[in-house]
């Protein structure tokens, strides 16, 4: 009879809307998220360094049980749905109640209520409007708005602040809420990766960080990047020149930095990093024409004979000196080392690079191979070549890392963040005060004025006020023949003669 | 409640021997700032540079946290004006190396674990003087200042030079987010100190104090032990002095050097520093409250300890060269090398010297501390200045990571752990508000709170390295 079906969701609301279960799934999500910390998560770490730091053993168990990447892992995405479902079950549950206490508050007082109340304080009085009056004026004169009561038997006055201070608390929640909402749909309908292009290249391929690739809807330029260093050779700061691309048209450019994204139909392309991509872009050179060895003939095409012209040259592409003449940058070894009178690489890393120069001639036939060892500030020539090559400068491939993110909830959790701060605000600064105001005869048969109060928070400060309302009730009272001074004298002793 | 402790602070007369400690310490400060003010003239430095202000607050900051203990030992209320001053005087030469430095970087102080500390002991102290001159909480000096002190020690050995920014650094919303961080940690560590006081009026007993403190500085020597000890030897970062700073065999792969046997001596110290604990246990076990003097007994050994272990460290990493196990040759290291070792040890000694206070003069302190009640009200008021600045100091970390990242959130270690603080700040509120919890449960959770700030501070930095790698 205990598990009837119909029981079941009752049981199931009764258990999440328990605040005792809300803290036992917040411990568990913290306790899940501390062990996110300090095992080694999959995404983020290469997979050597996992296996580095564990044996093959402890880290198939601990891909078994998904703990290398707990924060995807389905049984944490279930844990936050939890929380999400006891926030909403214990709201919804105590809402109707706070709702009642916003919407209908309780503004007259009786014997009982009176005796309950946190503050109260008995004035005595000669008759009933002239007390009320007073304590009107004073309210008024401190801020409080004024509301009267009115009852036959016991008129009385009604004034409270800032009582939405009550519902602020469901506004944290529903923030939280909101935050959560947006953190979903990101999840769900959100993406992220990388681009990488270098100088010219258009790309609308991004390689998502779950891994595979992904197109979007139009197409990135890159009209040049780099990085600029301190003094002390540390990057200062790195840009890049982007474009959006579509149709063939450049619809949007901008030239974005770290922390300044382009953003473009809800996908944001971040500069995250920038490098070399260790390939040769071009070699400046300056060719000098051979006027010694006679063999070219002198046009007009060609510079005056023996002075350089500075050119680059990219890889594998001729590039025309004169009419004739055109070299091509063949090879190149970025460290080079020469064995029986061959030339080998040594490494990858551009410390010693050798270059061979192709020159051709149409008219003469002549097609000479040469190469430069900038290190060694020489050539050496295989055939005789119409021109000479002195090195300048390489230029070395770069590329821009661009991050790529399309986070659709965003939003969302922005507008989740801002709510939260001012629900924060509300709950914990302003406080709901209330004062009640009342003409009563006393167990002793005297009239008096009647004056309580309570506030839902910071009770001390609320003492303070309340002896300084009572101060001003009382001067108003006695009227104009009473100088205001010696009632502010009285101040100290009256706040502390505050009933507790 | 609250007036009780203040009438009986008045009708407290002035100890004997008041003047001692106020000369003893007015005589050390001229001495040192006279010393200081040679050597610099000797040298022939800057006199207002930002290491002379720096050593100028720590000066005042050890004067003040002096008097304040001397206020809680002896209960002489002319300590608290002086040691307000000595704090006011630190502040204000702490204020001005805050402002050199910016002068200098142009820019705000937030962008290494040095500058960070820099700003968040300003914080700390401005907030002592706040709690002591508003909320009349005058005790609450003789917790913060060690702290400050700390601090300021751990400073002197950071790598200090300001570096410039690199690019993700470059937004405005570092200052917002860090402001929010510096601000937030501190109110924390304001209501870890009223926690702590409202033990105390609690009537927390001592032996459950004694076995804390026990467990606190066990703790950090056991971790000491399991990480760096190497075959009887201690092993630490290994000191470029050329580059002022640590070695590196690879990329985020740190040289370690061994010191021979030191590594034993800090065995003996973790196993003198847990000493207590286990007497505590005993004494609980046996119901023999006897056992409970013999821990106070193995407390004043594990004092003693403490300082050698200290002294014995300072003489034999200061500027020595070591063996490696990592790399063939001698190495040479230095004290700046582990600030967080020699922070951990001094963060101890003070931490069983404020124990032997309470267990002094735990009466006296009762007097002067305010009533529980207030204690209660005063911690439960902090958190809540402390949880929206959380919040915030979250949310713009977002933010900005959004723009610098990416992402708003990628469970970045960081991240993560300042999320776990800030649930643990939201459990606390929630059974406060809704459960009523006062008083003890109360104050463990802001203790506990604060623990996991500390972590999040600077564990997490040292020991769980990510994206957040600034500090």
């Amino acid at each position: 009879m205990a598990l009837g079906i119909s029981s079941i969701p009752k049981r199931l609301h009764k258990t999440l809307g328990n605040l005792r279960t809300g803290i036992v799934l917040l411990l568990l999500v913290v306790v899940a998220s501390a062990l996110g910390t300090f095992i080694l998560q999959r995404p983020v770490t290469d997979p050597e360094k996992l296996a580095q730091a564990y044996s093959p053993t402890t880290l198939l168990w601990l891909d078994r049980l998904s703990l290398t990447d707990i924060f995807h892992a389905s049984w944490f995405l279930v844990l936050m749905g939890l929380v999400s479902l006891s926030i909403i079950v214990i709201s919804v549950d105590r809402f109707p109640n706070a709702w009642r206490f916003y919407a209908r508050p309780y503004r007259k007082t009786h014997v009982h209520f009176r005796g309950s109340l946190q503050k109260k304080i008995e004035l005595p009085i000669n008759n009933t409007e002239d007390g009320l009056n007073a304590a009107e004026r004073a309210l008024k004169k401190s801020g409080w708005p004024v509301e009267s009561i009115a009852d036959k038997s016991e008129p009385s006055l009604y004034s409270e602040r800032h009582r939405f201070s009550v519902m602020a608390v469901y506004i944290v929640h529903a923030s939280l809420l909101l935050i959560f909402a947006g953190g979903i749909i990101d999840g769900v309908f959100g993406y992220s990766g990388f681009m990488a292009l270098q100088n010219g290249q258009t790309s609308n391929q991004i390689e998502l960080r779950k891994g595979g690739t992904r197109q979007i809807p139009f197409s990135v330029k890159c009209n040049g990047a780099g990085q600029e260093n301190y003094a002390d050779g540390s990057p200062k700061r790195w840009w890049s020149k982007l474009a959006v691309v579509q149709n063939g048209q450049e619809i949007e450019a901008k030239e974005i930095v770290v922390n300044d994204p382009l953003v473009h139909q809800g996908l944001r392309f971040y500069q995250a990093s920038f490098g070399s991509t260790g390939k040769l872009a071009g070699l400046k050179v300056a060719a000098t024409p051979d006027t010694t060895g006679g063999t070219t003939k002198q046009s007009l095409a060609m510079p005056p004979p023996g002075s350089p012209r500075e050119t680059t040259l990219p890889f594998n592409q001729p590039v025309q000196l004169d009419v004739n003449t055109t070299v091509t940058l063949a090879e190149y070894i970025p460290d080079f080392f020469i064995r029986d009178n061959q030339i080998f690489k040594r490494s990858d890393d551009p410390v010693n690079p050798a270059f061979r120069l192709q020159v051709k001639n149409a008219a003469t036939g002549e097609d000479a191979k040469l190469w430069i060892f900038p290190a060694y500030n020489a050539t050496a020539q295989g055939e005789k070549a119409s021109y000479t090559f002195e090195y300048r400068d390489m230029d070395m491939g770069y590329y821009t890392g661009l991050e790529v993110s399309h986070e659709p909830g965003q939003w969302l959790v922005w507008g989740g963040v801002l709510l939260m701060g001012a629900g924060l605000f509300v709950a914990f600064y302003l406080v709901h005060m209330r004062v009640w105001v009342a003409a009563i005869t006393n167990q002793q048969g005297n009239l008096v004025l009647w004056v309580g109060g309570q506030a839902n928070k910071n009770r001390d400060r609320f003492e303070q006020k309340f002896g300084e309302l009572v101060d001003n009730i009382r001067s108003e009272l006695e009227g104009a023949n009473v100088v205001p001074r010696s009632a502010k004298k009285q101040k100290p002793e009256l706040t502390l003669a505050g009933v507790k | 409640m609250a007036t009780r402790a203040r009438v009986v602070q008045m009708e407290q007369p002035a100890a004997k021997g008041g003047n001692l400690l106020l000369i003893l310490v007015g005589l050390s400060v001229t001495f040192l700032l006279i010393v200081a003010l040679l050597g610099t003239a000797k040298a022939g430095g800057i006199l207002f540079s930002e290491s002379n202000l720096l050593y100028v607050a720590l000066i005042f900051y050890a004067a003040a946290g002096a008097l304040y203990m001397g206020f809680g030992v002896t209960g002489t209320s002319r300590y608290v004006t002086f040691a307000s001053s000595a704090t006011a005087i630190g502040l204000l030469a702490n204020t001005l190396a805050v402002a050199h430095r910016w002068y200098q970087s142009g820019r705000p102080p937030f962008a290494s674990i040095y500058e960070m500390l820099l700003s968040f002991v300003w914080t700390v102290a401005l907030l002592t003087l706040i709690a002591e001159k508003k909320f009349g909480v005058r005790i609450i000096g003789s917790i913060t200042m060690p702290l400050a002190v700390v601090c300021v020690i751990l400073m002197q050995l950071l790598p200090s030079e300001v570096r410039p920014l690199v690019p993700a650094l470059q937004s405005t919303w570092l200052h917002v987010h860090v402001t929010l961080a510096m601000l937030a940690y501190a109110t924390c560590a304001v209501s870890f100190a009223l926690a702590m006081m409202f033990l105390i009026q609690d009537n927390f007993q001592n032996e459950s104090f004694l076995a804390w403190t026990s467990a606190t500085v066990g703790a950090i020597y056991v971790a000491i032990v399991a990480t760096r000890f190497e075959h009887g030897g201690l092993s630490v970062t290994a000191w470029d002095a050329s580059t002022k700073s640590d070695m590196f065999l690879g990329r985020g792969m740190r040289l370690f050097v061994t010191v021979p046997d030191l590594g034993w001596l800090f065995l003996i110290g973790a196993v003198a520093a847990i000493a207590p604990l286990a007497l505590y246990f005993i004494g609980r076990w046996r119901k023999d409250a006897s056992v409970f003097g013999i821990a106070n007994g193995a407390i004043f050994v594990s004092i003693l300890l403490q300082v050698v272990v200290l002294a014995a460290f300072a003489l034999r990493v200061r500027n020595a060269s070591y063996p490696s196990p990592d790399q063939d040759g001698f190495f040479p290291t230095s004290l700046a090398a582990s600030p967080f070792l020699l922070g951990g040890m001094v963060a101890g000694i003070f931490a069983s010297l404020l124990y032997l206070m309470l267990l002094w003069r735990r009466s006296d302190l009762e007097a002067l501390l305010p009533s529980e009640e207030a204690l209660d009200r005063i911690t439960y008021k902090t958190i809540c200045i402390a949880f929206p600045l959380l919040t915030f100091m979250i949310a713009t970390g977002a933010y900005w990571a959004n723009r610098t990242w990416g992402s708003y959130w990628s469970w970045d270690p960081k991240e993560t752990w300042a999320a776990i603080t800030w649930l643990v700040y939201a459990g606390y509120l929630h059974m406060r508000i809704t459960r009523g919890w006062r008083g003890r449960r109360a104050a463990y959770f802001a203790i506990l709170g604060f623990g996991v700030v500390i972590f999040t501070f600077l564990g997490v930095t040292y020991l769980l390295p990510g994206l957040h790698a600034y500090a």
